[in-house]
């Protein structure tokens, strides 16, 4: 009616907003008749000529008293149950409801089908079909809100809870966390993406990415896993990062926080990726919480592969593109003598920049998007413009990270550049990026 | 602390001039320098709490990163709005009203000559003054993010519990602060129950003794819960207890429950006293007695008692049961008809009045407005279906902004307007404090209505970032918190300059209440009245009688 | 703060203290009320962790029964006999307080003192058999996992009771047998007995609740 609410997502958004209309009318009417009775008596009682009129000692009267205690009580009984009608819905799940998984973790949803399909981010539907979404979190308090279509459910560590809508039209929908997560909770968005029946199956049994893993040896599984899970905080290359290094890891000993060794073998290894704060190598203290335990998200398959990746990463091979194994800060004599392609790809790699902890290079994706293919990319941005990757686009995305942001991607990149790397910087790495194909 | 030196007339001696230096106030046992002990205190951190929500306004005023040098990352932004919380609840408005003017009016209106204990009374204040060293301490260092606590004034586990800042030295803070808010609202009960002057029976109370008996209450009974909570939390993070954390079989929405079962109530030690202050100006500038004044007694304590059942309306979504969720709204519905009995009693005192415009009448005019809006806007929270929507957005944020600063701050500054010639004994500049109201009024009401509507747009709250559609509505809110931030200060600043340089005298009696701390000098005599007076007359005879 | 002469403080042994704002009548039904009220702020500030104990022990029966037989029966049954008996002579206390009797006060405060002590001393005795098998903060035996929850709150709990026995042996010292020593209390004026019993009696209290819900029911 009002419309105050915005879009209609679901089948129960209009009883919230028929609620919420009722109560928007009763609450301009008996704020207006208040306060303009106020100003009223305040207007027409006014003291003239500085000084007071004769005023009746008037005390009371039981009936008003009556009259302003029933009505209003029978007001807001009657606007309960209206609350409660819509509330009642919002609880009551349909039988054939298809389930989604949903896991929270700082500062990420993850979305698990009951086919085995995982998403993150992305939260794919049928239209005209109710879902509901089981949900848990992986460390802290986090809450799945989905705005246009009324429903919001707080996401609990060590429990399950849920929530539940019928999308009564296709779209792009935005979802946000609304329990306060720590350092990117405002940065812990998803997008919901309703489609038609014949589109979602198609999209649902689409497991080509599923068996293009499946297929591979267990070292290149595992590094398919590291680029997509570890490798934010964790390098290849010696140079801590938020944890340790991966560099020759597999075999090393070393002491831990609190006393005590470790020697990294497939034990400690696996129970570090399950319970991330059982044993904490000394000198990571301060991070000793951001590590998210991966139960539940990283099979024991998935745990063997990383476990034969790290053995491969020993310091005598070179590893394959996706994470270049220590780059070199080149001197100035040699960065004079390259071109400005190879100028850029010296900057995209140098650990001073850190470009690539983020920004694959293959097309696959980390925390931010990949650069394979960017030039003249179009993409669509969060807040639903479309934009091209010119150079002045990318210049912008380098200095001012936050100004646009593709959508479905958190806007976790640190403002650090501008000063950093200069306009000669930024044009050479966008030669190295036109170079990506 | 005053220029005038003692003379040898005993009438011009007063609580102000009596004894001079420092330490005579820093270890004064009277209620009413207690009072400004308490209200200098609570002051300078009021401009703290407010500087981090103007640094806040000031980042939010644009999508993505607007002030990088201050706010240099998300976490900078979230250590300020727990500041912000945390100074402000804990260190200013809890404390608000019945610290400051409670101290000073309680003994006077009834008659005593001081609390029943005033040495508890210092000891109170001393305790919120170490309270606050501690919550200082505990954001050392701020700016570079090392320890500052940014889990938000309300803790929650399991972040709370695992995060690696000052915590604990936080929570410690807010125990020791819960202490003192324990210790004077019992110091209240006992005086309003035993040192109430001849004649002056609990049917005679202004309704401002009413209202600050109903939030001692509140404070003695509500505060140790959170204390022990807060203790909790200690242990689990020092200890390892296992109560919260889920990691450890514990359950993070224990937590939720004991922290709101302080915290619902604790909205209600805020806005209380404010009730009684708008309650006992609204007579006094319309020459007539407090309409209904049986009724407001008993919405007060009905407030007090309903807001202890109400706590988890701040839950809903936290995954509590159905059954309890419809409970709770059904009751939190309950807890507003005792508010709306109030304004009804306000605007019929005002009929037939002879309605002067001063400034406290101004401040308490503007009351009913900002709490009808506070009120209303409650309505829509409690409601289950629409609450799912509002809670942790933005609406909330503006709704709990026209409770608090629209309901216990307005009332805070109306009451320091109409009892300042009382405490100081000046009269302050008229047109000067009317400037600054209009300014607080406008400012106020441009900072929050955005925020309403960024809220049914459903913006989330403690946000550092948005998407870029949401920034309209933040610019305009950023503009009205400037606007308001200068309002506050010029009207405490010239308060502030008065008390200290004014020149004009105020007579006993400026706007001839008939309240019983009017009958005695302004400023009082240490001992408050020089002979007990004896109370034989309703506390609001104003106006002609009618004949039978 | 006051400018009265030092001599106005002085008072005759067994006469109220001079009060300049209530008389004495006044200012014990004041002390009263007081006393009572705080004592309900330390009832709710127990009553917290009993809720949270109620819970916990909902969601792991099990592992709290377990614990809890873990527990030395005796030593908490005789703890409790002691906090009883020191209850006793701190009502006794109170009689020889009203009947003028400074030296039997000293006496009998001095045996709720004495109980104070000992049942700190037993308290002591079950905590450092605990941290010896590794169930205590600090230095966990991971093989007691599941009997954290319990041990937890029972730490909790218990330490924050021994913290209010040492409080209440404090008071009792110097509002009790400190000014009897110097003969203040008369049937005209016992009030600091009359609380810091009060307070004791409390404390006592809250044990009668802690030992059979810790210890009993577990």
């Amino acid at each position: 009616m009002l419309g105050l609410l915005g879009e209609q997502g679901s089948d129960f958004a209009h009883k919230v907003d028929y609620a919420h209309d009722i109560v928007t009318i009763i609450s301009v009417v008996c704020t207006v008749a208040i306060v303009g009775t106020m100003l009223y008596f305040a207007v027409i009682y006014r003291k003239r000529d500085g000084v007071d009129h004769e005023t009746p000692m008037i005390e009371g009267n039981s009936l008003l008293e009556v009259i302003w205690t029933v009505f209003p009580t029978l007001v807001v009984i009657w606007v309960a149950y209206l609350g409660y009608d819509s509330f009642v819905d919002m609880r009551t799940v349909p039988p054939g409801a298809m389930e989604v998984n949903v896991t929270a973790k700082k500062w990420a949803w993850d979305f698990q089908y009951a086919n085995g399909k995982r998403t993150t981010g992305e939260l794919v539907v049928p239209v005209d079909q109710p879902v509901k979404l089981i949900m848990t979190s992986k460390d802290v308090l986090h809450s799945f809100f989905v705005p246009v279509m009324r429903t919001k459910m707080d996401v609990i560590p060590g429990r399950y809870t849920y929530e539940w809508f019928r999308p009564i039209k296709t779209g792009d929908f935005q979802v946000f966390c609304t329990e306060y997560c720590g350092d990117l909770h405002s940065g812990m968005l998803a997008r919901l993406k309703v489609l038609p029946k014949a589109e979602f199956e198609r999209w649902l049994a689409d497991d080509s990415e599923e068996l293009k893993l499946a297929s591979m040896k267990p070292s290149d599984r595992g590094q398919e896993i590291y680029n997509k899970q570890c490798v934010a905080c964790h390098s290849l290359d010696g140079s801590p990062r938020v944890g340790p290094s991966w560099l020759k890891i597999y075999g090393k000993e070393g002491q831990l926080v609190g006393g005590g060794t470790y020697k990294a073998d497939e034990n400690y290894i696996r129970e570090s990726i399950y319970y991330p704060q059982a044993k904490t190598v000394a000198g990571y203290e301060a991070a000793k919480n951001a590590m998210a335990s991966y139960q539940g998200q990283l099979s024991e398959d998935d745990i063997t592969s990383l476990i034969a990746f790290m053995k491969t990463v020993d310091g005598t091979q070179k590893i394959v593109p996706a994470q270049p194994a220590a780059p070199k800060a080149a001197d100035a004599a040699q960065l004079a003598a390259m071109s400005p392609a190879e100028r850029g790809k010296a900057l995209f790699n140098d650990p001073g920049n850190m470009c690539y902890t983020c920004h694959s290079i293959d097309g696959s994706r980390l925390v931010g998007p990949s650069m394979k293919g960017i030039w003249e990319r179009k993409s669509k941005m969060s807040d639903g413009t479309e934009i091209v990757s010119d150079a002045s686009y990318i210049k912008e995305s380098i200095w001012k990270p936050q100004a646009k942001v593709v959508e479905g991607y958190p806007p976790a990149m640190p403002a650090i550049y501008e000063g950093k790397l200069t306009e000669e910087n930024v044009s050479d790495i966008i030669e190295y990026l036109k170079t990506l194909k | 602390m005053s220029a005038h030196a003692t003379t040898a007339h005993n009438e011009e001696l007063n609580y102000l001039n009596w004894k001079t230096g420092i330490w005579s106030w820093l270890s004064s046992t009277d209620h009413k320098r207690i009072c400004f002990l308490y209200l200098f205190t609570i002051l300078i951190f009021f401009f703290v709490g407010g500087i981090a929500a103007l640094l806040m306004r000031l980042e939010l005023a644009t999508t993505g990163p607007t002030i990088p040098s201050v706010v240099t990352s998300p976490h900078i932004y979230n250590v300020l709005f727990t500041l912000h919380g945390v100074f402000m609840i804990f260190l200013f408005v809890v404390p608000g009203i019945p610290a400051t003017l409670g101290n000073f009016l309680i003994p006077l209106m009834i008659g005593a000559k001081d609390v029943a204990f005033p040495r508890l009374n210092l000891f109170s204040y001393y305790l919120y003054v170490i309270g606050a060293l501690i919550g200082a301490l505990s954001l050392w260092n701020p700016f570079s993010g090392l320890t500052a606590v940014d889990t938000g004034w309300t803790f929650y586990a399991p972040y709370s519990t695992t995060t690696g800042s000052s915590v604990s030295l936080m929570v410690f803070a807010a125990f020791v602060l819960g202490f003192s808010s324990i210790l004077t609202g019992l110091n209240f009960i006992v005086t309003i129950h035993q040192l109430r002057a001849p004649g002056m029976t609990w049917m005679r109370l202004p309704v401002f003794i009413w209202a600050s008996y109903a939030t001692a209450i509140i404070q003695t009974v509500a505060t140790p819960v959170v204390g022990m909570t807060l203790l909790l939390i200690i242990a689990e993070r020092v200890f390892g207890a296992g109560i919260f954390d889920p990691t450890k079989g514990g359950d993070p929405v224990l937590m939720e429950h004991l922290f709101w079962f302080y915290s619902h109530p604790v909205v209600y030690i805020m806005v209380l006293p404010a009730f009684g202050v708008v309650g006992e100006i609204i007579p006094v500038f319309s020459r007539k007695p407090l309409f209904g004044y049986k009724m407001v007694v008993l919405s007060s304590m009905a407030i007090a008692a309903v807001g202890f059942v109400v706590w988890a309306h701040h839950m809903f979504v936290s995954g509590i049961s159905d059954f309890s969720a419809i409970f709770f709204s059904l009751v939190t519905f309950l807890v507003a008809i005792p508010t709306a009995i109030k304004v009804f009693n306000w605007v019929s005192t005002m009929y037939k009045g002879s309605i002067s415009f001063t400034t406290p009448m101004l401040y308490a005019m503007a009351f009913v407005f900002l709490f009808m809006i506070a009120g209303t806007t409650g309505i829509y929270l409690a409601m289950l279906g629409v609450d799912v929507y509002y809670h942790d957005t933005y609406f909330v944020v503006a709704h709990f902004h026209y409770t608090i600063q629209g309901g216990a701050v307005i009332g805070l500054i109306a009451a320091l307007h109409y009892w300042f010639p009382k405490m100081s004994g000046k009269m302050y500049n008229e047109t000067l404090s009317k400037i600054a109201f209009a300014l607080v009024f406008i400012g106020f009401n441009l900072t929050f209505i955005p925020q309403f509507i960024l809220g049914m747009d459903g913006m989330p709250r403690r946000y550092y970032n948005y998407p870029p559609e949401y920034q309209n509505m933040h610019t305009l809110s950023t503009i009205g918190a400037f606007m308001n931030g200068v309002g506050y200060t010029f009207a405490l600043v010239n308060l502030l300059m008065t008390a200290l340089f004014g020149k004009v005298k105020a007579p006993r009696n400026p706007y001839n209440s008939v309240g019983l701390e009017w009958q005695t000098a302004s400023p009082p005599i240490h001992e408050n009245f020089p002979e007990t007076p004896v109370v034989d007359k309703d506390p609001y005879h104003y106006g002609t009688p009618a004949h039978v | 703060m006051s400018s009265h002469a030092a001599a106005a403080h002085e008072v005759a042994p067994g006469d109220p203290p001079h009060i300049h704002h209530m008389d004495s009548a006044t200012a014990y039904g004041a002390a009263k009320l007081g006393m009572w009220l705080f004592l309900a702020t330390e009832i709710l500030l127990f009553a917290v962790m009993f809720c949270s104990f109620a819970i916990m022990r909902y969601y792991h029966l099990d592992a709290f029964h377990k614990a809890s037989h873990n527990l030395n029966l005796y030593a908490g049954a005789f703890n409790t006999a002691v906090l009883l008996f020191s209850s006793y002579t701190a009502a006794v206390a109170v009689t020889k307080a009203q009947r003028g009797d400074n030296r039997g006060v000293v006496v009998n405060f001095g045996i709720s003192i004495l109980c104070g002590f000992i049942f700190l001393l037993v308290k002591g005795y079950e905590y450092s058999e605990k941290a010896h098998h590794g169930m205590f903060p600090f230095v966990w035996n991971e093989s007691f996992g599941d009997y954290k929850n319990f041990l937890g709150i029972y730490y909790c709990m218990t330490g924050l009771h021994a913290l209010h026995v040492i409080i209440g042996m404090v008071v009792m010292y110097i509002y009790g047998v400190r000014p009897a020593l110097k003969n203040r209390y008369s049937g005209r004026y016992y009030t600091p007995v009359e609380l810091s019993a009060l307070y004791w009696h409390l404390v006592d209290l809250i044990w009668i609740y802690l030992f059979p819900l810790l210890y009993l029911v577990g």
